[in-house]
């Protein structure tokens, strides 16, 4: 058995008196690539946001290499090696693609703001702007380095989100819809561009996500989730067949029925 | 391509910093040879002195995008540490008449006071920051606001009055005046009480644009555009927030010591919010999120309220007519007018989020355009 | 003891009912627009300005009140058309920027009109005859005010619960995107709100400088911030918090005016302290403790960000 990276411990999230996530476990070990799936509205990015720092759990346990991160806040954790993107994608607006970049190495300055602004930071500086030159030339994102961040289209700027994680060199990277908005062969490239990251970078990879091809294609493991609570664990193969899954996802009590609904 | 490995110093920059010499050099010119009276030079030594606090309110609400109106406190608080440590001792008895000459018996250079000055804002704006900080942007605000109203209490408080002078005014210290060198008897030689604040102002500037600059410059903008995506990169908003709020009420501290010096008499209930307001609406005119934005700005609002519509404020004859609606108070009513137009139709301001270098840039890259299609 | 306190009490308890007066229109804007509206102290000041001027005309002071609570209604509904409302779809800054700047607009449009003098307030007839209460004298209004506020509120809450025009404002300061899919003609419920705001701003008014007969330009800044003060403490959005808040702020306030005096009086000081400079930043000072310890203030609703 490989080294555990992650590890939720019976997680709750009430929101008012809405459970959005209800006593949920999970277990993701080093190198593998990981999905939360779920119809939507199921608590899976309320599980990112805890695990991230964003929400404190009601209950439960976040565990990262076997250091209790519960209650932390987000930037300390993200220090500990955690990266993620978001859903509805949050770049900087107001800085170019490469400044997008640089600005996520500001976690692992050595300087402080008097050296910083009084340029005694030099050696520094030069080494967060070579360090993101190697990564937009990585995803292949260099040739708009002096763009604005939020003039790129949509496709570009799930990459230019993934970079700028990369760039605050985790090794757990959660990544949250990074095909959605994406047309089938940007899909099926995104697979291979997180496979090959995930080697070069040696990073474990946790994403939600809903084009099943992708999510089929390289997750190692599954959870599915509904209404808050896991429904299904196990290898693609595993969760494709399972009854449950199958259930929430065609819906075959009478309500979904009626609508014809199918959550994808 | 470019090289991104280090930030180059590209002709633009060097253009800008020709510009601001040269302006600095014009000033010191004119200060010798025209009439030291010249309305010009109080309009320069003031909008100094704005430019200065504006450019730190900037730092807040356009580059961090801290909603904070509490200037005016932090301006009173470098203005009265000024103050007090710079009276000379011999006339502490005249100015704290009520209060037995004062506690402090002591006096520091002037370049000293204004450090202080500086450094007590700061403090008072760490300590104020702990709870202040917390609060979303416009009870931030308020907070803010209120904290302005409480330092302006304290320091009229009687019981202070041995350090405060208590409601009565601080005078008497070193003013701008005092920069110019006079001769053995008396006759000013050399003009400098322009070009010092000036040269504050650019020194004062120059240090924060360089922090605008650097990483943390970086960080603060990535906490105004999105807080929750600065926290996932690392960045901790707390201690970022923290050091945009004491760094922007260091230079108002010093702002409120140049002030201090502009008017030469300091009293706590000149620091109204009104004050605050006039900044906010300086750096609003010049552009949120722009430092020469600010600088040109101060110097068109006070050049604009001190100078060039003084004549609203008096009767003016065209031939026969007699202009309708001047008189005292009018300047300001056309001025809050063309206030609220800028707000609501211009609300980039004059510079948007633009420098002086970009428009240079811009101004090069459209000529390489037009030679091009020639 | 009881003797040195009660007229302080009392002044305080009727300052605290014009507050609260002042504080609903910055309640219910702030419900609805989630705006601070920092002209609406100055909308106040102006009523004064209005009142002055009409009596000075010759105006029957029975005539002349109608008329400036409709002149004050009818500035409070301009501000919003003007500078406001083009602002709808603008960053919340920008919105607050625009009310500093209305602010700045009507201080120096007074201050033009004033030519800088400070203007006495007429005195209106029954309000402000003396009379003696528990061997307190003061004037007639001090009493009138808490009560005539409190009718005012049981009116105004009245009117939000039981009225169409009521449950529109309760059904876009709940959610404004959804009420306008509704079909709720949200500018006419915005520009009701900010008439009946500035309506009881104008009754706060009359009562307010028939206790403080000066009107000078910055008149309504200290009251507008106080005002606000109270409305965050009792839970901004809430009406029954803003007046529970302007009471307390108001009777707090007045209690320190007199400190000096009681302390002295119950021989717990010797000499005057001077606190009395105190009153006006006690009000914020209390603003920063409610805000760290309790943000939504007394009566509010906790609001999460969704990310």
């Amino acid at each position: 058995m490989s080294e555990n990276v992650l590890h939720i411990d019976h997680l709750t999230m009430r929101f008012g008196g809405v459970v959005a996530v209800n006593d949920l476990s999970m277990d993701i070990n080093r190198g593998e690539i990981v999905a939360l799936i779920g119809p939507n509205g199921a608590g899976k990015t309320t599980a990112f946001n805890m695990v991230t720092g964003v929400y404190q759990p009601t209950e439960g346990k976040i565990s990262l290499e076997g250091r209790d991160i519960t209650g932390m806040r987000p930037d300390e954790i993200t220090k500990l090696g955690v990266a993620r993107t978001f859903q509805n994608i949050r770049l900087f607006s107001s800085m170019t693609v490469f400044d997008n970049v640089l600005t996520a190495h500001h976690l692992r300055r050595t300087s402080n703001f008097l050296t910083a602004t009084f340029r005694l930071n030099l050696a520094e500086e030069k080494k967060m702007r070579q360090e993101s030159e190697a990564l937009l030339k990585e995803v292949g994102l260099w040739e708009l380095k002096d763009e604005m961040a939020t003039s790129l289209p949509y496709g570009k700027q799930r990459l230019l989100e993934i970079a700028r994680a990369l760039a605050t060199q985790p090794r757990l990277l959660l990544l949250d819809e990074p095909a959605a908005g994406m047309n089938p062969q940007e899909t099926e490239e995104l697979g291979a561009f997180i496979k090959e990251i995930k080697d070069k970078f040696h990073l474990t990879v946790f994403l939600i996500e809903h084009h099943m091809n992708l999510v089929m294609d390289i997750s190692d493991r599954i959870y599915v989730i509904d209404f808050g609570k896991q429904i299904s664990e196990g290898t693609p193969a595993e969760v494709q067949d399972d009854p449950a899954v199958i259930a929430a996802y065609l819906g075959v009590d009478e309500e979904e029925e009626s609508n014809g609904e199918v959550g994808a | 391509m470019k090289d991104l490995t280090r930030k180059k110093i590209d002709s633009a920059t060097i253009i800008t910093g020709a510009i601001v010499i040269a302006v600095l050099l014009a000033s010191f010119i004119a200060e010798q040879f025209m009439p030291a009276t010249s309305m010009l030079f109080t309009v320069l030594k003031k909008s100094a002195t704005y430019a200065l606090v504006a450019v730190s309110m900037n730092l807040l609400n356009g580059f961090t995008g801290i909603f904070s109106l509490g200037q005016a406190g932090f301006m009173l608080l470098g203005a009265y540490t000024y103050g007090i440590f710079t009276i000379p001792v011999a006339e502490r008895m005249n100015v704290y008449q009520y209060y037995n000459g004062g506690l402090v018996q002591f006096v520091v250079p002037w370049y000293v006071a204004m450090l202080l000055a500086g450094l007590v804002a700061a403090f008072f704006a760490f300590l104020i920051g702990l709870p202040v900080l917390r609060l979303k942007s416009d009870y931030l605000a308020i907070a803010s606001l209120g904290f302005a109203e409480i330092i302006r209490a304290l320091f009229q408080w009687d019981k202070l009055g041995p350090i405060t002078n208590g409601s009565n005014m601080l005078r008497l210290f070193p003013s701008f005046n005092d920069f110019n060198i006079r001769n053995a008897s008396g006759e000013v030689v050399v003009y400098l009480d322009t070009l010092v604040p000036l040269l504050i102002t650019t020194l004062c500037v120059g240090i924060i644009v360089l922090l605008i600059n650097s990483t943390f410059g970086r960080a603060l903008k990535a906490i105004r555009d999105d807080e929750i995506a600065a926290e996932a990169m690392g960045i901790r908003l707390a201690s970022h927030k923290r050091l945009a709020f004491c760094v922007s009420s260091f230079f108002a501290g010093v702002g409120g010591a140049m002030l201090a010096m502009y008017q030469a008499t300091v009293q706590a209930n000149g620091f109204t919010t009104i004050m605050t307001y006039e900044i906010l609406l300086i750096v609003v005119i010049g552009g949120i999120g722009s430092v020469t934005g600010s600088c040109l700005s101060a110097f068109l609002f006070v050049a604009a309220s001190e100078w060039w519509l003084r004549f609203l404020d008096q009767k003016q004859m065209l031939g026969n007519f007699e202009v309708p609606l001047l008189r005292n108070g009018f300047r300001r009513v056309v001025f809050s007018i063309i206030i609220m137009v800028v707000v609501l139709f211009f609300r980039r301001g004059i510079m948007g989020t633009k420098e002086l270098p970009d428009l240079i840039r811009g101004f090069k890259n459209r000529r390489r355009k037009e030679a091009a299609s020639k | 003891m009881w003797n040195t306190i009660f007229p302080y009490l009392l002044t305080g308890i009727s300052v605290g009912g014009q507050y609260a007066l002042i504080a609903i229109g910055y309640t219910m804007v702030y419900g609805i627009l989630r705006l601070i509206n920092f002209a609406h102290g100055d909308v106040f000041m102006v009523a004064g300005i209005v009142m002055v001027y009409m009596a000075a005309s010759g105006m029957p002071l029975w005539l002349c009140i109608p008329l400036v609570l409709i002149t004050t209604a009818l500035v409070g509904f301009l501000i919003e058309r003007v500078a406001y409302k083009p602002l709808r779809s603008a960053p919340r800054m920008s919105v607050m920027i625009s009310a500093i700047g209305v602010s700045y607009t009507l201080q120096n449009l007074v201050l033009y009109i004033t030519g800088g003098l400070n203007k006495d307030y007429p005195a209106i007839p029954w309000l402000s005859e003396s009379i003696t209460i528990m061997g307190a004298t003061t004037k007639r209004v001090t009493i009138v005010t808490p009560f005539l506020t409190i009718a005012l509120v049981v009116a105004l809450v009245m009117l939000i619960n039981h009225t169409k025009i009521g449950m529109a404002m309760r059904a876009v300061s709940r959610d404004f995107e959804t009420s306008q899919l509704m079909g709720i003609k949200i500018n006419s419920v915005i520009s009701s709100t900010f008439v009946i705001g500035t309506l009881l701003a104008g009754v706060g008014s009359i009562l307010y400088f028939t206790n403080y007969p000066t009107v000078i330009p910055t008149s309504g800044a200290m009251p507008g911030l106080k005002a606000f003060v109270a409305a965050v403490f009792g839970g901004i959005g809430s009406i029954p918090g803003a007046v529970v808040g302007a009471f307390i702020i108001g009777i707090a306030e007045n209690i320190i005016k007199g400190l000096d005096i009681i302390l002295l009086k119950a021989g717990v000081t010797h000499s005057m302290l001077g606190l009395a400079t105190f009153s006006d930043a006690f009000t914020f000072a209390l603003l920063i403790v409610i805000l760290s310890v309790k943000p939504t203030g007394l009566f509010g609703e906790k609001i999460t960000d969704k990310v």
